[in-house]
């Protein structure tokens, strides 16, 4: 079967396309600047913590992001279980790798957080051993994606694989409510009102947005790069290959007749 | 056939992996720490020198220099625990903060050879504080 086939493949060449995309970059980049003076200028520091809880506003959104991006995975599995259509496996795919970046920068940077503020650069606490749980699994996920060759079979197996996996999602998010952890419960997304200063929140706030920005540039940018790859190995399998051109050889003189 | 002793393989590993984060390193630890009440309580269980998590709030007052590091009280509004801490606490340490302390029993004194300061989700700047 043809990967290609029920694909209508948009490859989006033009100036038209060019100028589009260059003009998202542009509003991601400048999301990020104006969120970045918020985080720098706009928000007091804390009043135990200092400077350091600035650090907030760049591992709370990549937290966000890599539950936004395992959501969109199981929405693209789901869609391509319900249609087949490639289509939701790209998006499926594109959203998991973007996830996995910003789980791994989620970790990272909470352990970067974590050594001045906690004492330690990483504990077994459950919200912490979740999340790295997490990594790993998506991990495994793309590692599914590379060792499964046919589109159609490796779909399957990753819509399967994008769905039960989210499961770790919400229970990340409870993990602070359900176990005793060292790390905080959440300070926005919860019943009662946010308990952050509003000039704070604001930075919260402008940051989420930028890099949800920062997220649908990656998840395109890489959408299309997979479209472009599947219409780049259809075209390689309609091509001659090395030796078609070959003839055997007709040998002069030949002995039949002899 | 191929495809499927690869993907028993790879749950396989996903499941060794699951197994010792969470039972390897997590482990009784899914009670992240015990509280100053439950440490008194299960102090039978921690006799020979069997490491534990701690968590309390310091008590205002009773932080004292002790030698190679501090000592203080912890307390959860029941029990109160005498906290020997070997080394410099992190920055962050003060008086009333909730603190987690990693050691063990020795009579009735706990040793602290790691301490963690657990803050809350709560930020304001300085002069603002926590109003609802």
């Amino acid at each position: 079967m043809n990967p290609a086939a029920d694909a209508p493949v948009t490859t989006d060449t033009g100036s038209a396309g060019y100028v589009r995309r260059t003009s998202l970059w542009a509003r991601a980049a400048t999301g990020a600047m104006t969120a970045a003076v918020f985080m720098i200028v706009v928000a007091p520091p804390d009043r135990l913590q200092g400077d350091v809880q600035r650090l907030l506003y760049v591992h709370v959104p990549t937290a966000w992001l890599a539950y936004l991006a395992f959501a969109v995975t199981l929405l693209g599995s789901a869609a391509w279980l319900a249609t087949r259509r490639q289509r939701w496996d790209r998006l499926a795919a594109a959203s998991a790798e973007v996830g996995v970046v910003f789980t791994g920068l989620t970790l990272a940077l909470g352990s970067i957080w974590g050594k001045p503020v906690w004492g330690v650069w990483w504990t077994w606490d459950p919200r912490l051993v979740t999340t790295a749980l997490l990594f790993f699994v998506y991990l495994g996920y793309l590692a599914l994606r590379r060792a499964t060759i046919d589109p159609v079979l490796r779909a399957r197996r990753s819509a399967l694989l994008g769905i039960v996996s989210f499961i770790q999602v919400p229970v990340i998010h409870f993990s602070v409510v359900w176990w005793r952890t060292l790390h905080q419960p959440a300070t926005v997304l919860r019943p009662s009102a946010a308990s952050m200063a509003p000039s704070m929140l604001a930075a919260l706030f402008a940051s989420l947005a930028a890099f949800t920005l920062i997220y649908v540039v990656l998840l395109r940018t890489r959408i299309r790069l997979l479209t472009l790859e599947e219409l780049a190995e259809a075209r390689t399998a309609e091509r001659p290959v090395a030796g078609d051109d070959v003839r055997p050889v007709a040998v002069a003189g030949g002995t039949s007749d002899g | 056939m191929k495809s499927a002793t690869l993907l028993l393989s790879l749950g396989g590993v996903a499941a060794v992996l699951t197994g010792f984060l969470v039972f390897g390193g997590l482990g009784d630890n899914l009670t992240y720490y015990l509280t100053p009440t439950e440490a008194v309580d299960q102090r039978d269980d921690f006799a020979d020198g069997r490491r534990f998590r701690l968590a309390g709030d310091v008590q205002p007052g009773s932080v004292v220099e002790a030698e190679d590091g501090l000592e203080f009280v912890v307390a959860d509004g029941g029990e109160a625990v005498r906290v020997l801490h070997d080394g410099l606490p992190p920055q962050l340490f003060s008086e009333g903060i909730e603190v987690v302390v990693e050691g063990l029993w020795e009579d009735d004194v706990f040793m602290s050879y790691t301490m963690l300061v657990k803050h809350d989700e709560e930020y304001y700047p300085p002069s603002e504080e926590a109003s609802p």
